[in-house]
């Protein structure tokens, strides 16, 4: 059978989708109580943490949703040992389909700036791009810095007994610049490589049906697609694309969640003059 | 009989009948009764714990001067007993006096924020409305080094930190409630591990956006710009 461009071509397990909305629900909850609380002192923070039932209760469900992300960080971890391939290690971790950076990814990092810069041919980008391999691992390093630091702040009296007391104050400035910096790569480039991108506007849809459209994968991924292709693993992974309700109840959620996140951002970086430091 | 003798027959039945059956109703009424001030005589230790909502490090940490009295000093010079006037208005170092504001002109008339006005850009004053008294104490406060004073650190945490996060210890209260702006320059020499943490932070989040967010932007300029496909951007033909 030959594959049709109205087809898509299957690129996440239901699984994978499931761990990305966890983090998308609870990455938004975590940037609205944690902006709220730093910007009690302003209107617009006092409003977004009446949302959670104000300045005390945004605390507990931030410290409530924190630990959950660290147990679904550790399922994921767990996950990940399942998904390796043990017996072909180390190669297994440096293929095509690992998520393990390579020299590869650095060098179609400058290719496809040159290409930016209409200087060079656009690279032949495998199963995954080296930004998307940057904001998967993105999300490790965070979890452990914001994770660990948060720990730290909600058992104070577990913590002091390791570690003098001055430590929190440093804990507490690590965690909130870390989470500065988490809340405006996702809002700002995440959201704009997944959204408003020529190639990806409205919405970049992969993530929630599963499926991505074979003609822009053929584009974008062009070496994935050939790869398939040559070793006949194409048609296994030929999917129909979605349509109808589920279509729009993905588009709702996606730019629901953009129109939340991009809220905050503006909100946050507003607010941020008119509280103390 | 004579009056006198009537009077005081009365008055030891009114005793008999009404003052005595009180007296022992009362006696026996109050032993019911928490009477801390018997309490405080019979046992220090029990008074210490009225004030104190910790885990009971206090008593461990907690030294007291036996025939030694509080001194004056400053650190590393040795000017006899008490190199300072205790009515002196020219102190220059309060860190351990009883009265850290002693000698202050119209001090009655000012406020802490003041003279004190970084003292309350901190998390405690601003988000939980802390006031200054509600842990410096009253007046006469004593400074934070006084071996007598609540702040100092041998019972900081059980005096003051405890009341509002039980079960504190000292190296819980070793936090610094007025931290000073990491991004000052000052902070690398007073919190130099603080200022150190927060520079590094900052350049990853710098760098992060130095490299990114111009990609980005580039990105989606090229984009825009790319010959027109059937479905989306042809990538791969246009160059």
């Amino acid at each position: 059978m030959v594959p049709t461009n109205s087809q898509g071509i299957f690129r996440f397990t239901l699984v994978q989708r499931l761990f990305h909305a966890f983090l998308l629900v609870s990455f938004l909850i975590q940037a609205a109580t944690g902006l709220g609380r730093m910007t009690m002192e302003t209107g617009w923070g006092r409003g977004v943490l009446s949302i959670f039932g104000g300045y005390d209760a945004s605390r507990d469900v931030h410290i409530f949703v924190g630990r959950l992300m660290l147990v679904v960080l550790l399922i994921h971890i767990i996950y990940l040992m399942t998904k390796v391939d043990w017996k072909h290690l180390p190669k297994s971790l440096w293929s095509q389909d690992s998520l393990v950076p390579r020299p590869a990814d650095v060098r179609q990092f400058f290719q496809h700036l040159g290409w930016m810069l209409g200087m060079r041919k656009y690279p032949e980008f495998d199963r995954w791009g080296y930004w998307e391999k940057f904001d998967y691992w993105a999300v490790f390093w965070g979890m452990v810095v914001i994770g660990g630091t948060g720990l730290l702040m909600t058992y104070p009296f577990w913590s002091t007994g390791f570690m003098p007391g001055w430590g929190l104050n440093v804990a507490f400035w690590v965690h909130r610049i870390e989470a500065i910096l988490a809340i405006a790569h996702v809002f700002i480039i995440h959201f704009f490589i997944a959204h408003l991108r020529r190639s990806s506007f409205p919405m970049d849809r992969a993530m929630f049906s599963g499926n991505a459209g074979l003609s822009l994968t053929r584009h974008e991924r062009s070496a994935w697609v050939e790869r398939l292709e040559a070793d006949g693993g194409m048609n296994a992974l030929m999917v129909p694309q979605d349509a109808g309700i589920v279509k729009t109840v993905h588009f709702v959620v996606g730019c629901t969640a953009v129109v939340i996140g991009l809220y905050l951002l503006i909100g946050a970086a507003i607010s941020v003059f008119q509280i103390t430091w | 009989m004579i009056p006198e003798e009537i009077m005081r027959q009365r008055e030891q039945k009114h005793f008999r009948q009404v003052l005595l059956p009180l007296l022992l109703v009362g006696t026996f009424g109050a032993s019911f009764l928490n009477v801390h001030a018997q309490e405080e005589v019979a046992s220090a230790i029990r008074r210490y714990k009225d004030r104190e909502a910790s885990t009971g490090y206090y008593e461990a940490y907690e030294v007291r001067p036996q025939r030694s009295m509080p001194l004056v000093q400053i650190p590393g010079v040795q000017r006899g007993l008490f190199p300072y006037s205790p009515t002196s208005a020219q102190t220059r170092i309060r860190t351990r006096l009883t009265d850290s504001h002693l000698g202050i002109k119209f001090y009655n008339g000012r406020r802490c924020v003041d003279c004190h006005p970084e003292q309350a850009r901190d998390i405690h004053t601003i988000r939980a409305n802390l006031t200054c008294r509600q842990c410096h104490g009253g007046e006469p406060i004593a400074s934070n080094e006084h071996y007598f004073s609540p702040m100092n650190p041998i019972r900081r945490h059980a005096y003051i930190c405890a009341k509002c996060h039980p079960g504190a210890s000292a190296s819980y209260a070793a936090y610094i409630i007025h931290e000073p702006n990491p991004a000052l320059a000052g902070t690398l020499k007073s919190f130099p591990v603080l200022a150190w943490a927060f520079w590094i932070m900052v350049a990853i989040a710098v760098g992060t956006f130095v490299l990114f967010l111009p990609h980005t932007l580039l990105w989606g300029i090229r984009e825009i710009f790319m010959k027109k496909h059937g479905e989306a951007g042809n990538h791969g033909t246009d160059k």
